[in-house]
């Protein structure tokens, strides 16, 4: 079948979120999802068309024990322990998950690549590899930071298909506190992020634990902190 | 922006939606407390969504369960521009719902006082659906009066209503539906597929209606 007919894909879009499409069918609908578009799309409106009507159903707390069950699943060790503090999302097991399923998250001092025989520095490179919210397309980001800390470059290895209005927006993601934005990024090509948009001491492992690119409205994000999905995240390793 | 229903703006959002969504991205940026709190505000009615669908309880709690560690692992995929936090999260536990009924399931879903072939006495079907506790026709009476989507609902024929209702709450296949309405499968086919254009039709309708500066009235 054709599904990128679109009178199809909406076709098959609404029986399968209205549940009728089964079977075979239906596995064969959510193998392609992730690589059709305009499948997904279609998708999405009839999961806002139809899911309001869910609001009627009258709630039923689930059993008691529910809750203890999906913690022991999510966090075995610690959901023993109980006093589950929480915990800033770079050490989240879900973000790591699609960062670091496949490949350990790398970070490579390039020092030796570049042959600087400098007083400075080597230049520090982070790989942002691309996360499962990203979905299977993406490659890697790449984030060179000049040694003394005052200029970024970030270049995607393959140009990222962006939806139009989105753009990619790069975040310092300290050891503690909130991301901070270090600016928006070419889906394209390589972005220059010049000292006066880097934070003092980028480089130090107190400031930056991570880096991170998440999807954002044209314009960057309107809140200061990611809003949408973190489609690449790499570790910074000294 | 043209018309997508998606393209709520998160400041439209009512308030639980807003507090789910916020939730939602503590949630992707690892607070477990705020998870804890998605848990409590959403799994009544994720498992009475789940309940619907596949009606042993152990089977609900397990596919609940499956759909607060999918969501956890899954959070940082949530695009608060694309779509409500909510409707996200209802859509992962319909999907378990659903896959998790098999073929033969299809016989005791009705504990129905009516017997199935008996012509003489079956009441009419719209009494049969409505006897059946909050059955999904009840439901979807309830849901006409929620906004537009309950408007559009009356744009459907009572057959159209009654087959969209048993697929879409009970998790019914076609064939299943052709089997409760005694209606051939090819009917039935029908009725749900021209039920969801015209839904699609009327709520596209209405978007735009909505955005006008008035009505439609003086076009």
């Amino acid at each position: 079948m054709d599904y990128a007919r679109p009178v199809l894909a909406d076709a098959l879009a609404a029986q399968y979120v209205t549940g009728t499409l089964r079977g075979g069918a239906r596995r064969r609908f959510e193998t392609l999802l992730p690589g059709h578009p305009l499948l997904r799309a279609a998708v999405g409106d009839w999961r806002s068309r139809l899911m309001p009507l869910t609001s009627v159903v009258t709630p039923e707390p689930p059993p008691a024990g529910t809750w203890a069950r999906i913690e022991q699943q999510l966090w075995p060790k610690t959901a023993l322990a109980a006093a589950a503090a929480t915990q800033p999302w770079w050490r989240g097991l879900a973000f790591w998950r699609g960062a670091s399923g496949l490949a350990t998250v790398a970070a490579v001092g390039l020092g030796a690549l570049l042959a600087n025989p400098g007083p400075q520095a080597p230049p520090v490179v982070v790989v942002l590899q691309g996360t499962e919210a990203g979905g299977p397309a993406l490659t890697s980001i790449v984030a060179s930071v000049s040694g003394d800390g005052l200029s970024l470059v970030a270049q995607p290895l393959q140009p990222v298909a962006m939806a139009a209005g989105r753009t990619l927006e790069l975040w310092a993601v300290p050891p503690q506190g909130a991301p901070r934005s270090l600016g928006l990024i070419s889906a394209q090509g390589a972005t220059l992020i010049r000292r006066d948009k880097l934070p003092q001491a980028l480089l130090d492992q107190r400031n930056t634990a991570a880096l991170a690119v998440s999807i954002e409205p044209a314009g960057g994000s309107p809140t200061g902190a990611p809003t949408g999905p973190v489609v690449f995240a790499g570790k910074l390793q000294l | 922006m043209s018309f997508a229903p998606q393209a709520t703006a998160p400041e439209d959002w009512g308030l639980r939606s807003r507090e789910l969504g916020r939730l939602l991205s503590r949630s992707a940026l690892g607070d477990r407390a705020a998870f804890k709190q998605l848990y409590d505000q959403s799994s009544s009615h994720l498992y009475a969504v789940i309940l619907r669908i596949q009606r042993d309880r152990n089977l609900a709690e397990d596919l609940l369960q499956e759909v607060y560690v999918n969501a956890w692992k899954a959070a940082a995929s949530f695009d608060a521009q694309r779509a409500q936090p909510l409707t996200w999260l209802t859509h992962i536990a319909r999907n378990k719902a659903i896959d998790s009924l098999r073929r033969a399931q299809s016989q005791p879903r009705f504990e129905s006082v009516h017997h199935e072939h008996d012509d003489d006495d079956r009441p009419d079907l719209d009494q049969r659906l409505v006897d059946e506790a909050p059955g999904p026709a009840a439901l979807l009476e309830r849901a006409c009066d929620a906004r537009q989507l309950g408007h559009c609902m009356q744009d459907l024929s009572a057959q159209q209503r009654q087959s969209v209702a048993l697929a879409f709450f009970d998790g019914l296949s076609h064939a299943e539906v052709a089997e409760h309405l005694c209606q051939p499968l090819g009917t039935v086919k029908s009725w749900v597929r021209r039920a969801l254009m015209t839904l699609k039709a009327c709520l596209e309708r209405a978007a735009r209606g909505d955005s006008a500066p008035d009505d439609a009235m003086g076009a």
